[in-house]
């Protein structure tokens, strides 16, 4: 401002004004010490609303597909449970078959082992009908009633005991992928029942269940391939995890950055206004030198 | 040559120094006085008659000082920094219905799609199926409340263009009674300068209200006409502003919005064109343009939600969780009346067969959040209520920008108005010596001239 001539209301209205400004600043810069903000409405940076809007909402996804993620890991750890626990029985079938088929044996020891056989078939068959949260884990997208018919019900066949869906239950995990978390039961225990049955049957029958050998063998790959894909999906999630808790902390950090206040510039900036306007203040009355101070008063 | 002429001297000397103390003592008075402008007593030298000796000093009238260019400039300065306040007042109660912090449809949003995953992890669970159902309440009560926020800002806009009319109606009649006063003065010789100080002010405050063209004319009046030309004070007439209730159905919430205009004689509103300036121009653009702009985007993101999602819930594949297709979940034709439709949580359609614990469908009501949507020019639901938000925001942060600039031009101006009519006790109390000292000189010379007189008539005795 270039001014010609200076007057007391023109001295006044600069101090008044200055005075004013420094006020609003102080009162703003308060505010956001104390709110520890700086983004405290839209107009004060109008495209980092817009980006912590968008920030707000990444993070918000990834929570709630890592809430995802722990359910998921809890099932394929059921799965997995069961998984190991089926390997353990069909491991003591194997060695009923392999007994039972050798020339020593007799159809009344044979008949007794069925029996045992007959319990490692409801075993496996409790497993595949194993719950986590309500829900049957090898029950593919049918995970509310339970797929495995029981060994007791009236014209039990391995082949069709299964009911559950044939399509798996899969869990999002953002960006467009996905995980299978169930296997539909009869890919996984298909092989494995009927083996345990036609070895029940051959015993109860008294002969040697020869063919049973190879049948387990076989079977007890199906569950060892499941077992392994069932882990390569749980590192999978684990993975995915990792890397929502590493995107979580990178986009809280860009929020904080957008939208938090840097303290230390803040408070600085807080003195510097309270010094600049105790200064104004002063050279206030530092301008009340008038004329009439060198008048005679008569 | 009259002895007796330095005393006639000598008295319009005293005469003049005191009218001028008098001027001094008027500026004196007035250094506080918002709108006075100093005035200084005109002196001059009264001729000689039938001599070479002028005959003395009088004043030929108090003159004001003020640069008539600078007082149009502060008026058209008053209407753009109202003009600013205004609109920045407005615009910071907007951006306050998009809050950064808190709750907002933006968070509203995020909450739904977050329960769409809930829903895509236990579709077969009724409790993640009541919880979406619960956020889409939620999102549709902010959009309520984000929306009805708009329109009661755009209602409070035309209740101001009401009373800033009313104002501008008394400041238009007290012009024109200044103007009536002024001329009656200037008959007479007067140059009525408070007077003109106090129209001046009026047409100053006037300039708040809308933007002013003056013309000031020969007989001392001064006519007033809007920017668009339409004659609103000539001579002591001033026009009448009216507001007048416009279409039914013109504002967001369902009421009438006010056309500001001047009733001619018939009593028929003639409207205003054209941006007016000042307060009512700044009312009128936010109530009219940037409110219902911000509600149509607002609308635009409620309508393409309710499409969208129950595209996906009514999908003919879709099925809920007693095996039938889905029905719509958000009914509604705006972001003012969008609500949620479906009661049932069972008759979400997660699924694409029959079995409880698919989610199929459920995948595609949460693929729907990172789906770039061109009804919203390309953007996701989420990202152009950001936008909306930073637009709202721009828009506010604009205004107050406006206001600083607006301000510190008003500042100068004031002071350069200062610099010219303002009073200095510096200059006023010099002059009121020097004026003293006229004036004791004055009285010397009336002394002077009495020992003269008197030496004369010694000599006669």
């Amino acid at each position: 401002m270039i001014l010609g001539r200076v007057t007391q209301a023109t001295v006044f209205q600069q101090l008044t004004s200055s005075v004013g400004r420094l006020q609003r600043q102080l009162a703003r810069t308060q505010e956001e010490v104390s709110s520890q903000k700086k983004l405290l409405n839209a107009s004060d940076d109008p495209a980092g609303a817009a980006q912590a809007n968008r920030l707000r909402g990444e993070t918000s996804t990834l929570q709630a597909l890592d809430g995802g993620i722990g359910f998921g890991t809890a099932v394929l750890g059921a799965e997995d449970g069961a998984l190991d626990q089926a390997g353990n029985l069909l491991t003591r079938a194997q060695e009923i078959a392999t007994q039972q088929s050798s020339g020593l044996s007799t159809p009344a020891a044979r008949q007794q082992a069925s029996e045992e056989v007959a319990q490692i078939e409801r075993g496996m068959l409790t497993l595949a009908n194993t719950q986590v949260a309500g829900r049957y884990v090898f029950g593919g997208l049918a995970s509310g009633t339970q797929p495995f018919a029981n060994l007791d019900d009236p014209g039990f066949d391995p082949t069709t005991a299964y009911s559950g869906s044939t399509t798996p239950f899969t869990l999002p995990l953002g960006a467009g992928q996905t995980v299978a978390l169930t296997t539909p039961g009869d890919q996984v225990f298909g092989s494995t029942l009927t083996a345990l049955d036609h070895l029940r049957t051959t015993l109860a029958s008294g002969a040697p269940p020869n063919a049973s050998v190879d049948e387990l063998n076989t079977a007890a790959d199906t569950l060892r391939a499941e077992r392994a894909s069932v882990g390569g999906r749980v590192t999978r999630l684990q993975d995915r995890s990792t890397q929502i808790g590493r995107l979580t902390d990178t986009a809280t950090g860009q929020l904080s950055g957008v939208e938090d206040v840097d303290l230390t510039t803040a408070i600085s900036q807080l003195v510097q206004l309270q010094t600049a306007l105790q200064a104004t203040l002063a050279s206030g009355s530092a301008v009340q030198q008038s004329i009439l101070d060198y008048l005679p008063t008569s | 040559m009259s002895i007796f002429a330095p005393l006639s001297i000598a008295r319009q000397a005293l005469l003049a120094q005191q009218g001028a103390l008098q001027v001094t003592g008027q500026n004196i008075a007035n250094v506080n006085t918002p709108g006075y402008s100093r005035q200084r007593a005109d002196l001059t030298v009264i001729p000689p008659q039938g001599s070479f000796v002028g005959n003395g000093v009088r004043i030929a009238g108090v003159e004001q000082l003020v640069d008539p260019f600078l007082e149009a400039r502060r008026n058209a300065s008053a209407s753009d920094l109202a003009a600013a306040t205004t609109s920045r007042d407005l615009l910071d109660r907007v951006q306050s219905a998009f809050p950064v912090q808190g709750a907002s449809v933006g968070t509203a949003l995020q909450e739904f799609f977050a329960a769409a995953n809930g829903l895509a992890t236990s579709p077969q669970d009724l409790g993640a199926r009541s919880n979406l159902l619960a956020k889409a309440e939620a999102l549709a009560s902010q959009l309520h409340d984000t929306s009805n926020e708009l329109a009661s800002a755009q209602r409070d806009g035309d209740q101001q263009v009401q009373q800033a009319t009313a104002d501008a109606n008394q400041t238009l009649s007290s012009i024109a009674t200044l103007n009536a006063s002024i001329r009656s003065a200037s008959v007479g010789g007067d140059p009525a300068n408070d007077l003109r100080d106090t129209r001046r002010t009026a047409l100053n405050t006037l300039a708040q209200s809308l933007d002013i063209h003056t013309v000031e004319q020969a007989d001392g009046t001064v006519n007033v006409y809007a920017s668009s030309g339409v004659a609103l004070v000539v001579g002591d007439q001033a026009a009448t502003l009216a507001t007048q209730a416009g279409s039914p159905g013109g504002a967001l919430d369902g009421g009438t919005l006010n056309t500001i205009g001047v009733k001619d004689a018939a009593g028929t509103l003639i409207a205003l064109p054209g941006n007016l300036g000042g307060t009512l121009g700044a009312l009128v653009t936010a109530r009219d343009q940037t409110l219902p702009g911000l509600s149509g985007d607002l609308d635009t993101l409620a309508t393409t939600l309710r499409d969208q999602v129950n595209g996906v819930q009514t999908n003919a594949a879709g099925r809920d969780l007693d095996g039938n297709v889905g029905t719509a979940l958000f009914a509604g034709n705006g972001a003012r009346d969008l609500n949620v439709a479906l009661s049932d949580p069972r008759g979400i359609a997660a699924a694409v067969g029959t079995d409880p614990g698919d989610n199929t469908n459920a995948q595609a009501l949460l693929a729907l959040g990172d789906t770039q949507l061109p009804a919203l020019g390309g953007a996701t639901l989420g990202d152009f209520f950001g936008g909306i938000q930073s637009h709202a925001g721009a828009l506010a942060r604009t205004a107050d920008d406006q206001v600083t600039i607006e301000q510190s031009i008003s500042q100068t101006l004031d002071a350069q108005r200062e610099s010219i009519s303002g009073v200095s006790l510096e200059e006023e109390f010099t002059d009121l010596i020097r004026f003293q000292r006229g004036f004791q000189a004055a009285a010397r010379l009336i002394s002077v001239s009495n020992s003269m007189l008197d030496d004369l008539l010694g000599v006669i005795r």
